[in-house]
């Protein structure tokens, strides 16, 4: 049978000196799926992917990747681009992306050939033939992306892909993660911005301090805190307390509350039989971003990568 | 399957490496380092000469002898030095006539302003007493056989034999001892000089991708293995670039040679036969390479900055130096214990098995070497890869291994 998960790792664990930076995390990648892996500064993302990859080995667990035991048995069918963006700077880029391409089995030609393409796609065409020095930081960064990607991967790893990138190439990346999708490929990004892994992923994990917290999807993380309801008042200073329900605060002029399990049409009711006006009423779903700090909570620590 | 991707990435390394050293600018000051080396070491010994022959100039060996006797060791003189090189020639001669007490005579000529005396020789010829200046031990030797071939001269006359032998050129069938001590000590040399100049962009060449990050790029595509086995080949590329130019460039110089001088680098036959010898200089200078290009990739693998890198080149280049000194002292005492010693201590084993193959015949011992040495090329290589990996890959910054602690952040 084949496997239909392009990463599986179970219990994996890492230590460096008496610490487990990484301590029994288990991830399983759908074939295909855009996966998040979002975490705070020193969750232990990078030291996961790397040993997912096959860079550093763990000190427990087991891991399988595109169904190969030894991660190195599939490099050259995975694209990575590290967190501590690399490039020789006197490298052209077109060869660059062609050099990225030979480490993982692409022939020169090929490369260079596809190299233009995908320089030409992201709008770097006229730079094809600048060395990297000369670029600036955010084009170096897309450079080396599309190096990542000019093998034509089965599995794309990004660690932190959007930092230090404008908004612009943040949308060229965001598109080249579709296309990449859209080819058959797997994406496996970390992050610790939530928009962008609320925008892209299929599947996402939540790790902090070394820990899995949270696995599913983007919809499972936002179920994990109930709905609320705001409501605005028309006059200033009504006395509604009474008629709203008992775990309402008031939030500036308005009122917080979670939404009633009977649904808001109980309250609205209320509101109306006793003659308050109605500025505002709407009903809040928490994002991911709510999501993320309820289930990090107190283990977002702020060590630095 | 797996071996042909680790050469493929292997290559992929090296020709990355070898293209990003050839093609710049900088490469032309490495490829003509000799050439500035020469020039520097010209001047110097051209100062060094030219204020040796102002001193030669002035130096003179003196003669105090009757007037009758001036034209005949003049005569003897001019004999004699014919004998000597120009450059081994003693200084040139001063016949002085006697003038009141010959030793006030002799010891003020040492006070002459116009000459610096050297020796002087002063008396009868026949018991004569010389002084000699602190340097001129060997012009007062000759101005002693001076005396006698001039009393020789004018005993015999005529008389005197003057021999017309037949000269007959003849060339060696084995190479002399001499010339094989002196082959072996070029081989040393040559593999020395060619290490030196490579050792110092090996050692620099693993901090480029700590210094760019690129390390983790080629740590997720190819073993470290191969990262430090594609450095290695890619600066032997260089090293053969370089080996190549110069061979040719010494090759005409020697087409060019007076054959006097051609006749002479005969004697520098070794004793495994040419061609025997030109193969395993060949091997020992890629060995000699490649165990010392992996002790020092592993050792600059712990830099990451420029200083640092400085820093080790120190330590480096005197362990280098150590190994040609060895190596050097084995070639001149084959067969000693000293000269197994650095036949079997890995560092210095492929110079003083270069060293042996100029000295001693047979080839079954070179075999065993250089068994021995791949064997210490491995055993470097991995643990240079393994000393790389803990160095850089644990998480953020790289930290040499001296500066690291237990308690790295993870990312």
């Amino acid at each position: 049978m084949a496997d239909d998960r392009a990463v599986s790792a179970t219990g994996l664990i890492k230590k460096f000196g008496a610490r487990n930076v990484v301590d029994g995390i288990d991830i399983a990648v759908p074939r295909g799926a855009v996966y998040g892996v979002l975490g705070p500064n020193g969750a232990g993302k990078t030291t996961t992917l790397r040993m997912l990859l096959g860079i550093i080995e763990p000190d427990g667990g087991t891991r399988t990747l595109l169904g190969c035991a030894h991660p190195r048995d599939a490099s050259d069918r995975v694209g990575y681009l590290p967190e501590e963006r690399g490039l020789y700077p006197a490298m052209k880029a077109r060869e660059a992306i062609a050099f990225m391409g030979a480490l993982r089995g692409l022939d020169w030609a090929t490369g260079r050939k596809r190299a233009n393409s995908l320089l030409d796609a992201a709008g770097l065409g006229h730079a094809a033939d600048s060395k990297i020095r000369k670029l600036s930081k955010g084009m170096a960064q897309l450079v080396q992306l599309l190096g990542s990607v000019v093998h034509q991967p089965d599995l794309l790893v990004l660690d932190e892909p959007f930092s230090g990138l404008d908004p612009v190439n943040q949308e060229r990346l965001e598109a080249l993660i579709y296309a990449e999708r859209d080819r058959g490929a797997t994406v496996l990004f970390s992050t610790h911005v939530m928009a962008h892994a609320e925008r892209l992923c299929d599947r996402l994990a939540i790790i902090a301090g070394g820990k899995r917290r949270f696995e599913g999807t983007v919809a499972d993380a936002r179920a994990l805190l109930p709905q609320r309801v705001y409501y605005l008042p028309k006059e200033r200073g009504e006395a509604v307390s009474g008629v709203l329900p008992a775990d309402a605060v008031r939030d500036g002029e308005g009122w917080r509350f979670e939404l009633p399990a009977e649904g808001v049409e109980g309250v609205l009711g209320r509101l109306i039989a006793a003659g308050h006006g109605i500025a505002d009423l709407s009903i809040e779903r928490p994002g991911l971003h709510d999501a993320f700090v309820h289930i990090v909570g107190r283990d977002a620590q702020g060590t630095p990568a | 399957m797996t071996l042909r991707r680790t050469v493929r990435q292997t290559l992929t390394i090296a020709r990355r490496d070898f293209i990003a050293t050839v093609f710049t600018p900088i490469f032309l000051l490495f490829l003509f380092a000799p050439v500035i080396m020469g020039s520097f070491s010209a001047v110097g010994a051209l100062g060094a000469a030219s204020v040796a022959d102002g001193a030669n100039d002035r130096a003179r060996i003196v003669a105090i002898v009757p007037a009758s006797r001036t034209r005949a060791i003049a005569e003897a003189d001019t004999r004699l030095r014919d004998v000597f090189r120009q450059s081994e020639a003693p200084p040139a001669l001063t016949t002085l006539a006697p003038a009141g007490d010959p030793a006030a005579q002799a010891r003020s000529a040492f006070a002459a302003r116009d000459y610096d005396a050297a020796a002087v020789l002063y008396g009868p010829l026949e018991h004569p007493t010389v002084l000699v200046s602190p340097t001129g031990t060997r012009t007062a030797d000759y101005l002693i056989a001076l005396a006698e071939a001039t009393l020789a001269d004018e005993r015999l006359g005529a008389a005197r034999p003057h021999l017309e032998a037949r000269r007959i050129p003849f060339a060696r069938a084995r190479p002399s001892a001499g010339g094989g001590h002196q082959s072996a000590f070029f081989a040393v040399f040559g593999i020395f000089f060619l290490t030196l100049f490579l050792a110092g962009q090996v050692v620099g060449t693993m901090a480029e991708e700590r210094n760019n990050k690129v390390i983790e790029v080629l740590a997720a595509a190819v073993p470290l293995e191969s990262v430090f086995m594609g450095k290695l080949l890619g600066m032997f590329g260089v090293a053969v670039l370089f080996v190549a130019f110069w061979a040719t460039v010494v090759g005409q110089i020697g087409a060019l040679m007076p054959p006097s001088m051609a006749a002479g680098m005969g004697e520098l036959a070794p004793a495994v036969g040419g061609p025997a010898f030109a193969g395993l200089f060949i091997a020992y200078f890629i060995m000699a390479y490649l165990l010392l290009g992996s002790v020092f990739l592993g050792v600059g693998a712990q830099a990451s900055t420029m200083r640092e890198i400085q820093m080790l080149s120190l330590p480096i280049t005197v362990l280098q130096i150590a190994m040609f000194a060895l190596s050097s002292a084995a070639a001149s005492k084959p067969g000693s214990w000293l000269a197994t010693f650095a036949e079997v201590f890995p560092l210095s084993s492929p110079f003083a098995m270069a060293g042996h193959a100029a000295n001693q015949p047979g080839l079954w011992r070179h075999g065993a070497a250089l068994l021995w040495q791949g064997l210490w090329v491995t055993i470097f290589i991995s643990v240079g890869a393994r000393l790389f990996r803990r160095g850089v890959l644990q998480s953020g910054s790289a930290k040499p291994w001296w500066r690291r602690k237990g308690t790295d952040a993870a990312a």
